[in-house]
């Protein structure tokens, strides 16, 4: 494929147009000394075009690749679930690791206020039960104010 | 997500050594020469051998990050940052190529990163065009077709150039306008893009029926 070969000629009359677009009058006097000025400043050129931060790559991720964003979303939806369904048994979880374990060199005092603490704690929240039944409830009525409704009879 | 392929340390020619070691290489081009003198007293600290290099390459550098961007601001930052970023990495040049080459490299890569962080936002900033557009031979010859179609002025045929510009993929616009508008050989793009020429010929090819097609009202 040899690109000379094809008839482009009046693509290539065009683009020299582009030859022609020039910046503003003297800006070339004035860009050796902004260079040289932020050289001296220590800077570093890093500011637009430099590598991306791992933040800007997984942004920049997502919008290369749909795929990829719909499987972040579910493994974060994932993991939130999980997180709140074992928040939700840990009282159970730990009343029910609470058993006494045997007894060890010096561990019998210890398993015995393990046991204690278990059996208070499934006192005051019912293993597997409704961890507010035995907490005092606030009775919510609806009230309906005509105030909100100024236009209502 | 897509990386630049174009590396700023890399030798292009994938030799190594160092330029400034091979004078037999360079005494042929004196201009060669004082290149590799300038970068020498460079890399040592010499501010003002440095701000000649950047006043020999400033306008083909910026005019390259100019027709990539449409944009002058954009350019003009783009292009001081690649000057800055080749002081600040002078010392791992390791003149596998010439200095221009190596600095192009660089203000490709910045402005290929820039373009695809700056991806949904398309705005131009055209520069003028000189006094001399009216009279380039080849655009008088484009326009003074009698055809309805192109009674576009010069102004809305830059426009709809760069419209057409814009939408082309990085690597095809940087063919474009290092070969169609700037007049670089294959060679001299396959060296700046990393890559080999067969690539470059495919890339122009192809970059070139995108642009044709898009532009057919205002061509012959």
């Amino acid at each position: 494929m040899n690109p000379e070969s094809e008839n482009f000629d009046s693509l290539r009359q065009l683009l020299a147009l582009k030859r022609h677009e020039i910046p503003p009058p003297g800006y070339f006097d004035r860009l050796p000394r902004d260079i040289m000025a932020r050289i001296k400043a220590g800077d570093t050129g890093d500011e637009l075009g430099a590598d991306f931060s791992w933040f800007r790559r997984l942004v920049s991720a997502f919008d290369v690749k749909p795929i990829f964003a719909g499987a972040f979303g579910t493994v974060v939806c994932a993991l939130l679930t999980i997180g709140v369904m074992t928040s939700e048994r840990t009282p159970a979880f730990a009343a029910a690791t609470a058993t006494p374990v045997g007894p060890t060199a010096g561990g019998l005092a210890s398993s015995t206020t393990e046991v204690e603490i278990a059996s208070s704690s499934s006192n005051s929240v019912p293993a597997g039960g409704d961890l507010f039944s035995s907490m005092p409830s606030l009775q919510a009525t609806p009230v309906v104010s005509r105030e909100f409704y100024p236009g209502g009879n | 997500m897509r990386e630049a392929t174009l590396t700023m340390t890399e030798p292009i020619s994938g030799k190594s050594g160092d330029a400034v070691n091979r004078p037999a290489e360079t005494q042929a081009d004196p201009i060669a020469v004082e290149e590799v003198e300038l970068v020498q007293r460079a890399r040592k600290g010499d501010m003002g051998a440095y701000d000649q290099l950047v006043q020999r390459y400033q306008e083909r550098v910026y005019a390259t990050v100019y027709h990539m961007t449409s944009n002058h601001e954009d350019a003009n930052d783009l292009t001081q940052e690649a000057f800055i970023k080749g002081y600040q990495a002078l010392k791992s040049f390791k003149g596998g190529s010439s200095f221009y080459t190596w600095v192009y490299r660089i203000a490709v890569n910045k402005t290929i990163n820039f373009l695809k962080q700056r991806k949904n936002r398309s705005q131009m900033s055209l520069n003028d065009l000189d006094f001399n557009a009216e009279h380039d031979p080849d655009l008088v010859a484009l326009i003074s077709d009698k055809n309805p179609r192109r009674e576009a002025g010069l102004t809305e045929l830059q426009e709809k150039l760069n419209e057409g510009m814009q939408k082309l993929s990085e690597p095809h616009r940087l063919v474009v306008t290092l070969h169609d508008v700037q007049g670089l050989s294959h060679e001299e793009i396959a060296k700046i893009m990393g890559c080999n020429i067969g690539t470059v010929r495919s890339r122009l090819f192809y970059a070139r029926q995108q642009l044709q097609g898009f532009l057919a009202d205002y061509l012959k």
